[in-house]
């Protein structure tokens, strides 16, 4: 058996017998996964509760409640009938409604006089979203009836003479507002909390064998182990293969197992087996050449760790592994794609919301392995001094 | 005085390894800087609008947009590169404008605006909403340019420029807030929720992370160098208990000043934040020592603490708040002390609250730090008797 391969193989056995590996590569990302499945199950579809006050009965009011309990708005919310104005303020407060729209006496008689009833919106500091979706769902019922005033009141002012108003009103009565909106789903899967903190996870908690391998690195060094290497008739080269392979095996383990367990019990959408397979690999491949670049840079073993967990949170909070890198500015957005975790988890959430197989991961790939290039040049260029 | 030259000495200690302090000190404020630039633009919705080609009708739009309260507007030159962005969550709704949108002639064929948003996301079906509103208002302006130039001698121009001025000042069926309550149950947005989060979970992550410490201390023997001298194990554990609280309150008082001064996070009432700061670097200190006797190598603290210092702020309302979970998960995570730690900061920063609103709180995270303290110092205790 070539002499990397039985590096390789102790390197993993003496990895695999520490119980701090098993935790780092398997048990912390499946551990949060799974807190994060838990905490968001229920919570990533929008529906609630909106209560109603029909104080009017009028002919409007009795439209506008019919377009709130419409197929379209049910999706959204649920109509909840109230007796006063006072009930959906203590239904809101109490959380038992989530917002409520009263409709005030005389409300549909105010229409056609000059000064109109306002509708009122009782909202809650803790749902706001709730409220402004009720105040947009409102508006656009409203949006026709103030249109149709503004209509009147424009046609006044640019010379039609008052004496027609009722002709007016009659005629705009009949318009009906020249743009509207059309709402279409764009076919993408949804980006759940769990499909994105999976791959997240997993990748942050594999950036930690860089510090792992760097630190077994140099304690080996210490120990004498790699002079008793170097004094069998073994190159450099083959010592640092060996590393890197052990690196390697570990890392992918480690990915692919909790790819397996967080798709299969948590069902995280990890995109087309075979894209995410080749996008970890490049990954795990990049964490190998870091590792090197560690060893390579750094002359004791607590530069190495310090080097090492440096780089680990430097590129887990650039990558976007402990933020939803999307929602972040677009600055932070460029620098992620600098970060081989960045570009790998672009690439995850392409695949779990376009998908689009290996063409949505060939970028990212790419990209990776060119910082794998980079970082591995230069490791190489320093790996004489590292095992010298 | 033993103690506090135990506790002087491991502090150098600690304070002298770069990493360690980088750690303690650099990466809350890095991550407070970095996660608050990102919480801090949920209070508008990004929306992505592609008006390429679509006339000056098409630009009014977009300005009504981006005028409009609670949206920014991020232009797009092609309807893939916007349908990506939504799909990756950079935008919040997608607004793709017709070809040279027409003004003048738009009262003969409605002309319709796609918008681009998931039904079941509840970010995205709230942006669209916004948007459909501003539409709308955008939409009346049309109407009534054209009802007019159809019924008066005037040219759509002037029309549309009477209809604008006119917008605001003809009483139209409006729509009044009304609000049930005044006090939220969760953290403000932005800095203020990172700020006071990062401290829970910061100072509790850290503390397990620093077992390794103790553990180290002990491989080396220098708790029996020192028990070969006149000292006494409770000395010694009264000492390294006296280091991790210093360290916790150092941290902790270096967040809450970078919050205040940096980032305009206003903490509360001073007397009742001091105290819960001081609660929770007591609770750190119980973490700390507990870690040092739990794990058995230094290994382990590294690997496990900030593990389990991350789950537990998870559980905890660090990551996100309680609010939105199940009740079921919000009950479990008041198993853990960050979940009272964060309770009684967003009693102090949402609520106005004073030190008798967070008693209870504080009496909480006091027992935590009593039975953590106790349990930690009996096993330090044990082994070195």
């Amino acid at each position: 058996m070539p002499a990397a391969l039985l590096i390789a193989g102790k390197d993993l056995r003496q990895r695999l017998r520490d119980r701090s590996a098993i935790v780092l590569g398997l048990i912390a990302p499946l551990l949060i996964a799974a807190l994060m499945s838990f905490a968001f199950k229920g919570t990533e579809t929008f529906h609630y509760s909106l209560g109603v006050v029909n104080d009017d009965h009028g002919v409007v009011a009795t439209q506008l409640v019919k377009s709130l309990d419409s197929k379209a708005s049910r999706t959204v919310l649920t109509l909840v009938p109230l007796s006063s104005e006072s009930v959906a303020r203590t239904s809101v407060h109490d959380g038992h409604v989530a917002a409520a729209l009263v409709i005030p006496v005389g409300f549909s008689a105010s229409l056609s006089a000059v000064h109109p009833e306002s509708l009122a919106i009782v909202t809650s500091v803790n749902h706001q979203i709730e409220g402004n979706v009720t105040r947009s769902i409102v508006g656009s019922f409203t949006a026709q009836i103030n249109a149709d005033r503004l209509s009147v009141e424009t046609a006044l002012a640019s010379g039609v003479p008052l004496s027609s108003l009722n002709a007016l009103t009659a005629k705009a009565a009949t318009l009906r507002i020249p743009l509207q909106s059309v709402e279409r789903p764009i076919g993408a899967d949804q980006l759940s909390a769990i499909s994105y903190y999976s791959p997240a996870m997993a990748i942050f908690f594999l950036l930690f064998t860089i510090s792992f391998a760097s630190r077994s690195f140099f304690v080996d060094r210490a120990e004498g182990m790699i002079e008793r290497m170097r004094a069998a008739p073994l190159r450099p080269a083959e010592i640092l293969v060996g590393k890197a392979l052990s690196v390697f095996v570990y890392g992918t383990l480690s990915l692919a197992t909790v790819g397996v367990i967080t798709s299969v019990a948590f069902g995280a959408n990890w995109g087309s087996p075979l894209s995410a397979c080749l996008l970890g690999l490049a990954l795990v491949i990049s964490v190998v050449c870091l590792t090197a670049l560690v060893i390579g840079v750094a002359r004791t073993q607590r530069q190495a760790e310090g080097l090492a967990s440096l780089l680990v949170f430097g590129l887990a909070l650039l990558g976007g592994n402990f933020i939803m890198i999307s929602s972040s500015p677009p600055l932070m957005r460029t620098l992620a794609l600098f970060t081989p975790n960045g570009e790998a988890m672009r690439g995850f959430t392409d695949l779990a919301t376009i998908g689009g197989g290996l063409a949505a991961v060939v970028r990212p790939i790419e990209a990776i392995l060119l910082i794998s290039v980079v970082t591995g040049g230069a490791a190489i260029a320093l790996a004489r001094r590292a095992v010298t | 005085m033993r103690a506090l030259a135990i506790a002087r000495a491991s502090t150098r200690r600690i304070i002298r390894d770069r990493t360690s302090l980088f750690f303690l000190l650099v990466l809350p404020i890095i991550v407070i800087i970095i996660v608050g630039a990102t919480v801090r633009g949920f209070s508008t919705f990004r929306v992505g609008v592609e008006s390429s080609n679509s006339g000056p009708a098409g630009q009014q739009i977009v300005s009504a947009l981006d005028h409009a309260r609670g949206i920014d507007v991020i232009t797009y030159t092609n309807k893939k590169s916007l349908t990506t962005a939504l799909a990756r969550g950079e935008i919040s709704a997608g607004v793709l404008l017709p070809l040279n949108l027409g003004t003048s002639e738009s009262s003969s064929r409605p002309i319709t605006v796609t918008i681009y948003a998931e039904q079941v996301n509840s970010t995205q079906q709230a942006a669209a909403t916004a948007v459909t509103s501003v539409i709308l208002r955008q939409g009346a302006l049309v109407q009534s340019a054209n009802f007019a130039a159809a019924h008066s001698s005037s040219p759509y121009a002037q029309t549309l420029a009477k209809a604008t001025s006119l917008q605001h000042s003809v009483p139209q069926v409006g729509l009044k807030t009304v609000r049930a309550d005044s006090s939220a149950s969760t953290l403000p947005q932005g800095y203020s929720y990172i700020a006071p989060t990062e401290l829970v979970l910061f100072v509790f992550l850290s503390a397990l992370a620093g077992g390794a410490t103790i553990i180290e201390t002990r491989r080396l023997g220098m708790y029996e160098r020192m028990l070969a001298g006149p000292v006494h194990a409770r000395t010694i554990i009264a000492g390294e208990a006296l280091t991790y609280f210093l360290l916790a309150l150092v941290q902790s008082v270096l967040i809450v000043t970078v919050g205040s001064v940096v980032f305009a996070v206003s903490w509360g009432n001073p007397l009742a934040a001091a105290l819960l700061v001081i609660t929770w670097a007591l609770v750190g200190a119980g973490a700390g020592l507990l870690s040092g006797t739990f794990f058995r190598t230094p290994e382990q603290a590294s690997a496990i603490g900030p593990t389990a210092g991350i789950a537990l702020a998870m559980l905890g309302g660090c990551m996100w708040p309680l609010s939105i979970v199940s009740a079921t998960m919000r009950e479990i995570g008041h198993i853990t002390p960050q979940a009272w730690a964060v309770d009684a900061w967003t009693s102090l920063l949402s609520r106005h609250g004073s030190l008798v609103t967070i008693l209870p709180q504080l009496g909480v995270l006091a027992a935590f730090a009593a039975v953590l303290l106790s349990v930690s110092s009996l096993r330090l205790y044990r082994r070195l008797s």
